[in-house]
């Protein structure tokens, strides 16, 4: 790839020093005068009829300004559900956790108190917690139709997919294996809490939001509301993090701003680590079954996945499950069942599909490849996909390279073990590898770019960086296309007044949608500034592109990755420590190597957690969740995290920008599986349940029941 | 959280005479856990006796013999005491495994040894003993944090790091009352919930603990507090081993064992402590403690892996404390 002037280069964030100094206002730091604060009152049943609510005494203490309920309040949360359906407050309420009452007051505590000041009779209705029982005959209804869930063409049916016919796969197979694999529902547990400051001037209304989309977020209450989109305004200059759960408009939201409207006064909504855990979604939960048909010589001859998905009190995402996409058979059956739970709300974490359906089909791959006497690593270059479902070339193919510098990279010659489980112990060293794939979709962005007199060059993107340094990497492609060092460009983001539009922080499109939008923004203004020649005195020359590429024909756009993993497992303790972790990626030409580097540490750091720490744990009994919050949840810390040595495979794909394709998600996507893998080199006994703790470790090991 | 009022007492006797006097007062040190147990509702006090107002209760000195620690001292402070390191490791280490850098910054060695139960039917206010029920939903509920000895009516685990530490250190707690002052040997200061299940400990409504007092050990005392932790920092044990040993050379003369993460009170074993008496620590010995550790244990459904747990941490507890490669 030919070097470029400013896209390569390692550079800090553009506001790196603002974020480190506490200079940087987040959301939550927002103030305004004559503020509320607001408080949530919810279900402490996972499932329940509101007989009546009585607010008077609440209502009747000092400093109380608004309080909302189903009685007064039946806005409908559009992006609450698939269906556009799930409203403010519910009745039924369908999860512990869920809205009851939104009050605002003058301060924290009389917020607080008023809560314990509304009376509630419930009806508490019979619930159920697990996907299994959730189908069986006589379980609770948890909306009417039955607990299949609904997609969004409102057909209650799996998701499925297939080629060719894996019942034939499998008579051409020598060996036929099957297995297993559960994961569970856990939080995307961000930094930041959940938070929201809403204000009208007469009939605009202004929401300081944390949000991954602020355009999204625009559209969403705009609709919720019924207003126009011109008069919400959406502002979000510094986000502490949302991982797939701030994109799109949230309850607390529109909470805010009908809050505000009844008190006539700013409010600001704020969610505890409790309820950001238990209220607002986590990861879909999910029970997998494969079949998987094979040669002698280790070619797949068909792969079947049948699965269930938990998608919790409402339906908000696919709820489907990826992984078996990674591998070139030609007999491919895949059937996923997203079903109701009392429980909280599943929807999309960091590649919301992916890490538990990789986890599944890598850790059955890799009971495949040692019963087949052939080492995994070679059992996936041989097996792994080549055209996207076996039919449609790739724009640019790096997974290969990620495979095989990889595994030189990470020593894997040296560091698998081709007996899974030898070795004297106490400490059982092992290594595992997994790999995966991504989408890297083409679409719709806008930019405006503009000079003025003194050569000053401003982007305006409607970004808000949710922690990928998205605004900085708008400027270095700015700045490479405008050929000028990135401190002459001025980046304007997080702010619909000022933004055009953006996708919105999800999908991992931020780079290649709205990076494409600044690239012509940019050209469309050389090219007006050739023509007209530089501003003068006052004026500005100023370009806005929208761009709408079209979508590839005959090629498929994917990053790809692959991950491999050293674990030591002490097998009498359970202890699992990952020893050294090494992530190999395609995702074309990475325009910061250093922000670059930040996310696929990031992602699988968290991708470690999922596998060996983290599930909402129910009481079983209730239905009350025990573990909400970071102490409960075991979230990795930073005494926990290994060096995560970065290998970049980069290619350079001609859908660009510069050859970029997609990095966010891809990150977390192999971890998991890497990281079980590696535990079944070290002891020899598989695991099939996530997460990976040391209770299920044990009883692997001892026989001694979980 | 309610409105509360606050009361700064000039002397550990007049917090125990406002303790004494309202009942829906408690006493505050480092306030870690009061204000997270506030915070959820766990528990509802008018007024909080803020026992720093006292000043000078944090102090960490010998004196002749027998080392004293007040109440406020900090767990960081005691985790970094040049004197508790050297003489009594197992005291250092186990104040220094407590939670985080910043509750160990704040937090007490006697709210430490007084925290309430980490077990999440009580802190998400189920209707437990512990807060004022008769049931304990762990018995038939999620059970994997819970005691396989001593449980029942309550099935917690004592949740402190220091508590196996000085009850094996053999330390003395003084306490203050309205009326006068008493002390208690550590071990007896912790109450089984056959006594009273909503309880913990022995203080009394009314009652402070002022002060910690632990005889100087024996010549050749080597100690270390064990803990085995679900992610690298920032859980409670789910199982630790607080061992006491005094050497000569390999020889263990007479040994003290007390295990955390096991038990609603601090788990004396005796007979593991009996077994290591008087023998050279060899590798046998060990895993012959380990065994003896775990004799008598009662899982309940999700937590017999702390069984095989226990007897491999009793044994590399014993095997560093003994500083014997065996």
């Amino acid at each position: 790839m030919n070097p470029l002037n400013s896209v390569g280069h390692r550079e800090p964030r553009i506001d790196a020093l603002l974020r480190v100094t506490g200079k940087a206002e987040y959301t939550a730091d927002v103030k305004l005068p004559g503020m509320l604060y607001a408080r949530l009152l919810r279900s402490p049943h996972p499932h329940a009829r509101i007989k009546s609510i009585d607010i008077s005494k609440a209502q009747a203490l000092p400093g109380v300004r608004a309080i909302l309920t189903k009685d007064n309040c039946d806005t409908v949360w559009s992006s609450g559900d698939s269906l556009g359906q799930r409203k403010l407050f519910n009745n039924p309420l369908r999860f512990t956790g869920e809205a009851v009452a939104a009050i605002a007051a003058v301060n924290r505590h009389v917020a607080e108190e008023a809560m314990s000041l509304i009376q509630v009779d419930y009806e508490v209705l019979p619930f159920v917690l697990d996907v299994d029982k959730a189908m069986e005959e006589g379980a609770p209804e948890i909306h009417p139709g039955g607990n299949l869930s609904p997609n969004n063409q409102r057909r209650r049916e799996p998701q499925t997919y297939t080629r060719g016919n894996a019942a034939k796969g499998f008579t051409e197979a020598d060996r036929v294996f099957e297995s297993s694999f559960t994961s569970s529902h856990h939080n995307n547990a961000q930094l930041e809490l959940r938070t929201s400051l809403a204000y009208w001037e007469g009939s605009k209304l202004t929401v300081y939001a944390s949000t991954q989309g602020i355009v999204n977020c625009q559209r969403d209450i705009a609709k919720d509301l019924k207003l126009q989109e011109a008069d919400v305004r959406v502002i979000c200059h510094y986000m502490g993090g949302g991982f797939g759960n701030k994109n799109q408009s949230h309850d607390f939201d529109l909470f805010a701003a009908l809050l505000a409207k009844e008190a006539k006064a700013p409010v600001k909504v704020e969610f505890t680590r409790k309820e950001d855990f238990v209220a607002v979604h986590g990861r879909w939960s999910s029970k997998q079954q494969y079949k998987i048909g094979v040669k002698n010589d280790g070619t797949l001859t068909a792969i079947q996945m049948v699965a269930k998905t938990g998608s919790g009190a409402y339906r908000k995402s696919s709820c489907d499950l990826s992984g078996t996409e990674i591998y070139q058979v030609p007999n491919l059956e895949t059937s996923t069942t997203p079903i109701y739970t009392n429980t909280a709300v599943a929807a999309n974490y960091r590649a919301p599909a992916y890490p538990q359906g990789v986890f599944g089909i890598e850790s059955a791959i890799d009971d495949v490849a040692y019963a087949l006497k052939i080492d995994p690593l070679e059992f996936r270059l041989k097996n792994m996909t080549r055209k996207f479902r076996d039919q449609t070339p790739y724009t640019s193919f790096g997974l290969e390279d990620c495979l095989r510098k990889g595994a030189d990279s990470f020593g894997w010659k040296q560091r698998w073990k081709p007996v899974a489980g030898s070795g004297a112990g106490p400490l059982k060293r092992g290594a595992g590898m997994a790999m995966g794939m991504f989408g890297s979709a083409l679409g719709r962005s806008s930019a405006v770019a503009k000079v003025d007199a003194k050569g000053n060059y401003s982007i305006h993107v409607g970004v808000t960086d949710c922690g990928t340094a998205a605004k900085t990497t708008m400027g270095l492609i700015a700045a490479e296309e405008l050929g000028v060092p990135l401190n002459k460009v001025n980046v304007v983001w997080g702010d619909t007044d000022t933004c055009p539009y953006s996708v919105g922080e999800s999908g991992s499109r931020t780079t290649v949608q709205t990076g494409d939008a600044v690239i012509q923004a940019v050209k469309d203004l050389k090219k007006k500034i050739s023509e007209q020649g530089m501003p003068k005195g006052t004026d500005e020359v100023m370009v806005m592109v929208t761009t709408n590429p079209a979508q590839i024909q005959g090629a498929s756009r994917q990053s790809f990755v692959a991950h491999f993993a050293e674990v030591e497992v002490n097998v009498e303790t359970g202890n699992v420590k990952v020893t050294k972790f090494t992530a190999a990626h395609d995702s074309g030409r990475v325009v910061n190597p250093l922000t670059a580097e930040s996310q696929v540490q990031g992602g699988s750091i968290q991708g470690i957690g999922m596998a060996l720490h983290e599930e909402l744990r129910y009481d079983q009994r209730s239905g009350q969740p025990l573990n909400a919050g970071y102490y409960g949840a075991r979230i990795m810390t930073h005494m926990d995290a290994p060096q995560v040595d970065v290998l970049w495979v980069e290619t350079e794909d001609p859908y660009g920008p510069f050859g970029a394709k997609t990095l966010g998600e891809p990150t977390i996507i192999p971890t998991v599986a890497a990281v079980a893998n590696a535990i079944y080199n070290a002891i020899g006994v598989r695991m099939h349940d996530l997460p990976m703790t040391r209770e299920r470790v044990l009883a692997a090991l001892q026989g001694v029941k979980a | 959280m309610k409105s509360l009022r606050n009361v700064n007492p000039k002397s550990f006797q007049e917090a125990a005479r406002t303790l004494a006097a309202d009942p829906k007062a408690m006493a505050v040190g480092g306030g870690s856990d009061l204000l997270q147990l506030l915070k959820e509702h766990t528990i509802a006090p008018d007024t909080l006796v803020n026992l720093k107002a006292i000043g000078g209760q944090d102090k960490i000195e010998t004196h002749g013999n027998t080392l004293s620690i007040g109440a406020l001292a900090t767990l960081d402070s005691i985790s970094h005491h040049a004197e508790v390191r050297q003489k009594y490791a197992v005291l250092a280490e186990a104040a220094g495994q407590v939670a985080t850098p910043q509750i160990r910054n704040a937090g007490t060695i006697a709210g430490n040894v007084m925290q309430r139960p980490w077990c999440w039917y009580y802190r998400n206010n189920f209707p437990c003993y512990k807060n004022g029920g008769n049931t304990c939903f762990s018995i038939t509920g999620e059970n994997d944090f819970h005691a396989i000895f001593g449980g029942g009516p309550s099935f917690i685990v004592h949740p402190s790091d220091t508590a196996p530490a000085l009850v094996a250190l053999g330390a003395r707690f003084k306490i203050q009352g309205a009326n006068g002052t008493r002390e208690v040997a550590a071990a007896d200061f912790f109450q089984p919930p056959t006594v009273n299940p909503a309880k913990e400990n022995s203080l009394a409504a009314g009652e402070v603990l002022t002060e910690i007092t632990i005889p100087a050990p024996a010549k050749g005392t080597r100690s270390t507090y064990l803990k085995i932790l679900d992610r690298e920092a920032w859980t409670h044990a789910v199982v630790g081993v607080a061992a006491v040993l005094e050497m000569d050379g390999a020889m263990c003369k007479s040994a003290r064992v007390v295990l955390s993460g096991v038990a609603p009170i601090p788990w004396r074993v005796p007979a593991v402590e009996q077994i290591l008496a008087g023998q050279r620590i060899t590798e046998d010995l060990l895993v012959r403690a380990g065994e003896k550790a775990v004799e008598g244990a009662r899982p309940l459904a999700k937590n017999a892996y702390k069984v095989p747990l226990l007897r491999a941490s009793v044994k590399q507890a014993l095997r560093t404390a003994s500083g014997v490669s065996a």
